[in-house]
């Protein structure tokens, strides 16, 4: 059983209560791979999938995981630009408020909305990914993604690659693996560093060359210019020589590593179009699909360990 | 006559006030004595023993008696006493401080443009609960004063209330930071001093142009310092914990910068300048070093940040966001230096009422500032007396009288023939802040819910009189 | 509780079982088309038991899966999180005659719940119910087609079924409320 009835930070959650819910992904995975996908553990419940924030595709790993559950599934989706007032946050707040639901998912594009919510509702919230915060629920699902993989996560070097700056993915991926005692370096440039990113424990690198050999994970990060208020960094010719991965770069991976991204990915961005073309069996240390599809599982994992909890 | 708790009263002419048993703070006499102080008509008579035995037979009921008597039965300290025939008030005050009232020299009275959250009423109400009997107001109204006929408004109205509000006008019309203002005409209707407050003049020649007319006029520039740069999309201070919450930074390099090249200016146009709410340690250095080299500058600091830093924010509370940012501890710990070393010469509040709504939201959508004219004594002295070791006389000389020799007003002082502005103040009383603490209209205080140390029991502000309760 | 009495050893056990395999084969004539899936936790061994008994008298091979019923019991919500394990039926089951293991029959939701996830996974021709013991008191229509042992007992008795492969011994015990 969990030892928190809400998702909103992934430094909430204990080390056992991480492995309770890797335990429980892979029994999620096996109803995944089902004919009939579909299980009717949480017939009845009412879920609200409040996205703040347009994404499809957290909205819909969200929504598959509620309906493989046998959950109803509400989507409540705003454009930001209609909620840009604060009281209109409160205000619908009060009209969620009134509605009877047992769960609610929130995606908002400013940092920090997850936890203001969470002040007002006596409902377990999972966050879906708030601003620049956090992203919990991805970083699940990358350990878990990682789990499948080595079996463990003790010693495992992890390499952070791009934005860490503007991203709530980087943000809770280096907390959760630290947590679970993997050995987490960043790869970046100075302005896509936040400040102070030294307090995290991480080690810091300019080029991708300087860890591709060593590396067990090598996590690529969305370059995601729409966040970016500023245009500081050059130029994607400046990216890829520092920081995409190519062929050359990827042949130096080590055996058994893997490259994670959150996708969608960029080509030609952070993954070289040759790479993502590639149909050798270069092509399985790329894990992009079975994140997603992991996604699901860790989803209905969590969404059914809250639900259950006394 | 009726007196009542927790409101301003104002006394019929020909009462007589008398203080009895107070010790008495002034740090212009150097004075700090135990005795007793006679009022009459607002203005201060007598200083010394004064007999009361006589006029005591005739001292019959508390305002305690009255109806709101169980309210305050706890209270006995500042127990006033009046007389049968009503002109003669008795304020026990052994065991209380009396000193000088404070100046604020950074308010917002909000009015005109925002009267929702603030107005002059309720501003001179708010202030006189905090033991202030003087204020400077910004000049960031809606419209902003620009101009002379605000000024004129502001002063007709502190004349009518008998209370000291010290008008500042903007140095640039519409605070654009583009064109300059009429600082003779607006010093000729009251301006005590030039402000872009909230805003921050980025042009540096058109600030050198500001800097050299300003000292024709011998006008103080009080400076909101901010480098648009650093501080864009900025909602808290750039750090630690702006990178783990995931909230735009503002760079302490923000203020440290424009610090710097106003130091400079202000070196080579002679005029005088006053930083107002600096935050970064750094701040603090630059400032040391020009004091040192003999440049005209002074600087104030707000009791919140001398009382919190960045981490305030983690539980997302957007009551913490203030402009400039609550910075780290490090930053915190060199404004604390500061006061004592006397680098920063006075605290001001910055005083910004704001209704509930801009304050109970997201971080990104709140408003920035909090209330502090109410709490500047209590939050001071449980800040730097209770917490840090400094002396309640200086911290007295700190909010009464720096202030006004800044803004080269008359100094405050007890002593017969002088316009009563006294304060009243129980040191050890401790009190939780809370929302039925306030007098003015928004309650959003960086202090709510917290404990402080220092309240006010009373103030004389000519023929005002309030006790609190 | 208070042990009552030791109903079934680990002969009387093996014995049953045998039995049972003997009346799933006459009833089905032959093993070509049966199934096995164990409900866990103590259905699994059974069922493997049964299944093994069969490929003895038969030499041929049966395929044999784990049913978790927790996502499919009508009474989640009401209970703090139960250890869920795999489900793991690595064989398809439509037009297959389904042989459900469990080790005790008693209200019947627990059957009722297995019948909803079996069929999740197919359309089996028939599912056929075996179980070890029928202690009674169904709150369901639900009846077993081969029984172990019938135990008709009272509701403040419990029966307590342990095997070598999750508890290291055979044995069905019945305990009484003090």
């Amino acid at each position: 059983m969990l030892s928190v009835k809400n998702l909103i930070d992934i430094d909430d959650l204990s080390i056992r209560d991480v492995e309770i819910i890797m335990e429980n992904a892979d029994t999620f995975n096996e109803v995944l791979e089902r004919d009939l996908k579909k299980v009717p553990v949480l017939r009845g419940k009412t879920i609200i999938n409040m996205f703040f924030e347009p994404s499809t595709r957290t909205r819909i790993s969200f929504e598959i995981a509620a309906k493989r559950l046998s959950a109803d599934i509400i989507n409540f989706t705003s454009s930001t630009s209609s909620m840009k007032k604060g009281e209109s946050v409160v205000d619908t707040i009060k009209t969620i408020k009134s509605m009877i639901a047992d769960l609610l998912i929130i995606r908002h594009s400013d940092s920090g909305v997850v936890n203001f919510i969470s002040r007002y509702i006596d409902l377990p919230i999972i966050n879906a990914g708030d601003g620049k915060h956090q992203h919990p629920t991805q970083a699940l699902l990358d350990l878990y993604t990682i789990k499948k993989s080595f079996g463990n996560f003790r010693g495992l070097s992890v390499a952070i690659t791009g934005d860490i700056l503007n991203s709530r993915v980087a943000r809770s991926d280096i907390l959760l693996f630290k947590k679970m005692g993997m050995d987490v370096s960043v790869v970046s440039a100075p302005m896509l560093l936040p400040e102070d990113i030294s307090h995290y424990g991480v080690r810091i690198h300019g080029c991708i060359d300087d860890v591709i050999k060593d590396t067990d994970v090598l996590y690529m990060l969305r370059m995601q210019f729409e966040r970016q208020d500023r245009k500081y960094y050059p130029s994607i010719k400046e990216y890829n020589r520092f920081l995409e991965l190519d062929e050359k770069r990827l042949n130096k991976m080590k055996k058994n590593s893997l490259v994670m991204h959150p996708g969608p990915v960029n080509r030609g961005i952070e993954i070289s179009e040759s790479v993502m073309n590639l149909e050798s069996s270069m092509l399985e240390k790329i894990k992009v699909n079975e994140q997603v599809r992991n996604g699901v599982a860790v989803r209905m994992a969590l969404i059914y360990l809250i639900l259950t909890k006394e | 006559m009726g007196l009542t708790f927790d409101s301003v009263n104002t006394l019929p002419r020909d009462t007589e006030l008398i203080i009895k048993n107070a010790r008495i703070i002034d740090p212009v006499q150097g004075k700090d004595v135990k005795e007793d102080i006679l009022i009459r008509d607002g203005v201060i008579q007598k200083i010394g023993k004064l007999k009361t035995e006589g006029m005591a037979e005739s001292l019959q009921q508390g305002i305690g008696d009255n109806k709101k008597s169980s309210h305050f039965a706890g209270k006995e300290l500042l127990k006033p006493l009046i007389s049968e025939n009503k002109n003669f008030i008795k304020l026990e005050a052994e065991g209380l401080i009396v000193c000088p009232s404070f100046l604020d020299l950074h308010v917002h009275l909000r009015e005109p443009g925002n009267e929702d959250e603030e107005d002059i009423m309720s501003g001179i109400q708010a202030a006189i609960h905090g033991g202030v009997s003087g204020l400077c107001c910004m000049p960031n109204t809606v419209p902003p004063a620009d101009n002379e006929c605000y000024l004129k408004y502001i002063c007709s109205v502190a004349k009518e209330q008998d209370f000291n509000i010290f008008p500042v006008a903007s140095m640039t019309k519409k605070l654009e930071g583009t064109e300059i203002t009429d600082f003779g005409i607006l010093k000729e209707n009251g301006a005590i001093a030039l402000s872009d407050d909230g805003c921050c003049v980025q042009d540096s020649r058109l600030m050198y142009e500001i800097m050299k007319y300003a000292a024709q006029f011998d006008l103080l520039l009080i400076l909101h310092e901010e480098d648009y740069s650093f501080s864009r999309f900025g909602l808290m201070h750039e750090g630690f914990y702006s990178s783990k919450l995931g909230l735009d930074g503002i760079s302490s390099l923000s203020e440290i910068l424009m610090v710097q090249r106003d130091i400079e200016l202000a070196k080579r146009t002679k005029a005088k300048i006053h930083f107002t709410h600096i935050s970064a340690k750094e701040s603090v250095e630059l400032i040391k070093n020009a004091k040192d080299d003999g440049i005209a500058v002074t600087c104030d600091v707000t009791p919140h940040h001398l009382s919190f830093d960045d981490s305030e924010l983690e539980s997302y509370d957007a009551l913490f966001k203030v402009n400039p940012p609550l910075r780290s501890s490090a930053d915190r710990e060199a404004l604390e230096k500061g006061v004592l070393e006397d680098v920063i010469d006075i605290i001001a509040s910055d005083h910004a009422p704001h209704l509930e709504e801009e304050k109970n939201t997201t971080i990104k959508n709140a408003a920035s500032g909090v209330t502090g004219l109410e709490t500047i004594f209590a939050a001071s002295f449980t800040r730097l007396c209770c917490k840090s070791n400094f002396s309640l006389n200086k911290l007295i000389d700190i909010l009464s009288v720096r202030p006004r020799k800044i803004l080269g007003l008359n100094l405050p002082s007890i002593k017969p023939g002088e316009k009563a502005e006294i304060t009243i103040i129980e040191q050890d009383r401790r009190k939780l802040i809370n929302s039925d603490f306030f007098s003015s209209k928004s309650i959003n205080s960086a202090f709510m819910n917290k404990e402080l140390q220092g309240f006010i029991s009373g103030t004389i502000n000519g023929r005002k009189i309030r006790i609190n309760s | 509780m208070k042990e009552k009495a030791l109903i079934l050893n680990e002969a009387d056990i093996d014995r049953i079982l045998k039995r049972i395999a003997h009346e799933i084969l006459e009833k089905n004539k032959g093993s070509k088309n049966l199934v096995f899936i164990g409900i866990r936790k103590r259905g699994v061994p059974l069922a493997e038991r049964i299944a093994k008994n069969i490929r003895e008298l038969e030499g041929t091979d049966i395929d044999t899966g784990k049913l978790d019923i927790t996502f499919y019991r009508d009474d989640v919500a009401k209970r703090v999180t139960p250890d869920v394990e795999i489900t793991d039926i690595p064989f398809a089951i439509d037009g297959k005659d389904v042989i459900l293991v469990d080790d005790v029959l008693f209200t019947g939701r627990t059957i009722r719940a297995s019948l909803d996830a079996i069929t999740d996974f197919g359309r089996p021709r028939t599912i056929q119910l075996v179980v070890l013991i029928d202690r009674g008191h169904r709150e369901l229509p639900i009846r077993a087609d081969y029984v172990g042992k019938n135990i008709p007992t009272s509701l403040n008795e419990s029966i307590e079924v342990s095997l070598i492969e999750t508890d290291d011994k055979d044995s069905v015990k019945i305990y009484a409320e003090d």
